[in-house]
């Protein structure tokens, strides 16, 4: 457990310093929001606001991709990545805090796009806050877990940035899922279905498991 | 019978069709130094990593004080100093310690993080991002880190490149200071004069193979360094 929170805790002061991560996911993201913005005819019509969660879960995978990426490249400068593996514990739990961590970066950068979403598409999403909260929290741990691991097998890779969504991008089916389909009937209704959270639910629990799992033979050289 | 502090047997380690150690038998006793020389690509800094257990064999065995490298209970017994610092350039001196020590499970790293830099002679720099730091700083913080946890086994890889002549001088008195202490060294070297200096043993690495091996001080630096452009000529 100390090993999460000091993984954990290292990510985030580096990130707090460099603000290099966040910028480069906020940037990306709220990019993306305006193109679909301008791309789709009408602005805030009743037909793009069906499509909004579809669109704004693109707009988050596509943030969360950036992240993962530099998540574990950062790790590369100085052999930084040895120096972690070297820890005598189940290396599951450097997986749980690298998680942890991308999870929480990813929530900044989700917060602030949902919002400029939000305001782009005409979204009141004020009533159902906590609730989309919950499923973003959920879609994002799914995302987050599997891209943890994903971004470890990448980064010895040549071709890093092209490698990550190629194996990344498959495995995000169901998470895309559930997340689409449990926004859609909050923003439509104001309810929560509870078919889709439990699709989230066992996905998350089944990705964080195997990729705790493995994570051990992904670090190794 | 205590075990050895290291062990190798039939070790091999390939990369793809690529052979980066075969057949390496070792056995170092508790408190002895080891040098490793060999060319460019011979497989020095491989062997030094599956020792720390950051990759696996591929064939053949290997144990740290008779337990798998690979396990965790082999990592607590190792330190690692690799010619990278491993250190993070954006933290400071005490907060790349005080991670360090999170990391290996330390108890009370803040409390005795003061006397880590003291040691390192960082006590002035302790606040100081590492990226401020020089080479010869980020070379003594690099030790310091691989030091916390009090390891037995003590991995060098190549810790005296790129040091002016005083921070080399000073760091083989801290390394020799160290086996004094009973800490057991493996000491990769492109510098046979170093490789004579700290180490009681020596080998000689060419193609992931052991081609010349001396022991309790026998090989003077001029018939390692002979050793080594013997490897290098059959290299070429």
């Amino acid at each position: 457990m100390s090993v999460l929170l000091a993984i954990l805790w290292k990510d985030l002061v580096t990130e707090w310093r460099s603000r290099d991560r966040i910028t480069a996911m906020l940037l990306f993201s709220l990019l993306v929001v305006m193109v679909f913005h301008f791309a789709l005819p009408g602005g805030a019509t009743r037909e793009t606001q069906a499509s909004a969660p579809g669109l704004l879960w693109i707009a988050y995978v596509f943030a969360a991709l950036l992240g993962l990426n530099r998540s574990f490249s950062l790790e590369l400068e100085n052999d930084a990545l040895a120096g972690i593996a070297l820890s005598p514990v189940d290396r599951g739990w450097i997986f749980l805090g690298k998680t942890a961590a991308n999870w929480a970066i990813l929530g900044v950068a989700q917060a602030v796009t949902g919002c400029v979403f939000a305001l782009v598409f005409d979204l009141d999403l004020a009533a159902v806050a906590f609730r989309l909260a919950l499923v973003v929290g959920l879609g994002s741990l799914g995302l987050c877990s599997v891209g943890t691991l994903f971004a470890a097998v990448a980064v010895r890779t040549r071709f890093r940035e092209v490698m990550l969504p190629l194996l990344l991008l498959p495995l995000l089916v169901p998470v895309l899922l559930g997340a689409v389909r449990a926004t859609t009937g909050l923003l439509e209704t104001g309810t929560l279905a509870f078919e889709p959270v439990q699709l989230l639910l066992v996905t998350d629990a089944t990705y964080l498991i195997v990729s705790y799992l493995v994570f051990d033979y992904v670090l190794d050289e | 019978m205590s075990a050895a502090a290291l062990r190798a047997s039939g070790l091999g380690k390939r990369f793809g069709r690529a052979v980066a150690l075969e057949g390496v038998d070792l056995e170092l006793p508790a408190g002895a130094s080891l040098a490793v020389l060999g060319p460019n690509g011979a497989g020095k800094s491989t062997l030094l990593r599956l020792i720390a257990g950051l990759a696996r064999p591929t064939s053949g065995s290997l144990t740290v004080a008779g337990t798998p490298a690979h396990l965790p209970a082999a990592r607590a017994r190792v330190g690692f100093i690799g010619h990278a610092s491993l250190l993070y350039p954006s933290l400071t001196a005490r907060e790349n310690l005080i991670f360090a020590a999170r990391l290996q499970q330390v108890e009370g790293a803040g409390r005795r993080v003061e006397a880590w830099l003291e040691g390192a002679g960082l006590a002035r720099a302790a606040d100081l991002p590492v990226s401020h730091f020089s080479r010869g700083m980020a070379q003594r913080l690099a030790i310091a880190r691989g030091l916390v946890h009090d390891p037995s086994l003590l991995l060098l890889d190549e810790p005296f490149s790129g040091l002016d002549p005083r921070a080399a001088t000073r760091l083989a008195e801290q390394l020799a200071s160290l086996h004094a202490a009973g800490r057991t060294l493996v000491l990769v070297t492109h510098d046979p004069k170093r490789a004579a200096q700290l180490s009681d043993r020596a080998i000689v690495l060419d193609a992931g193979r052991i081609v010349f091996e001396s022991r309790d001080g026998e090989a003077d630096a001029e018939e390692l360094e002979r050793a080594v452009l013997a490897a290098s000529d059959s290299a070429a």
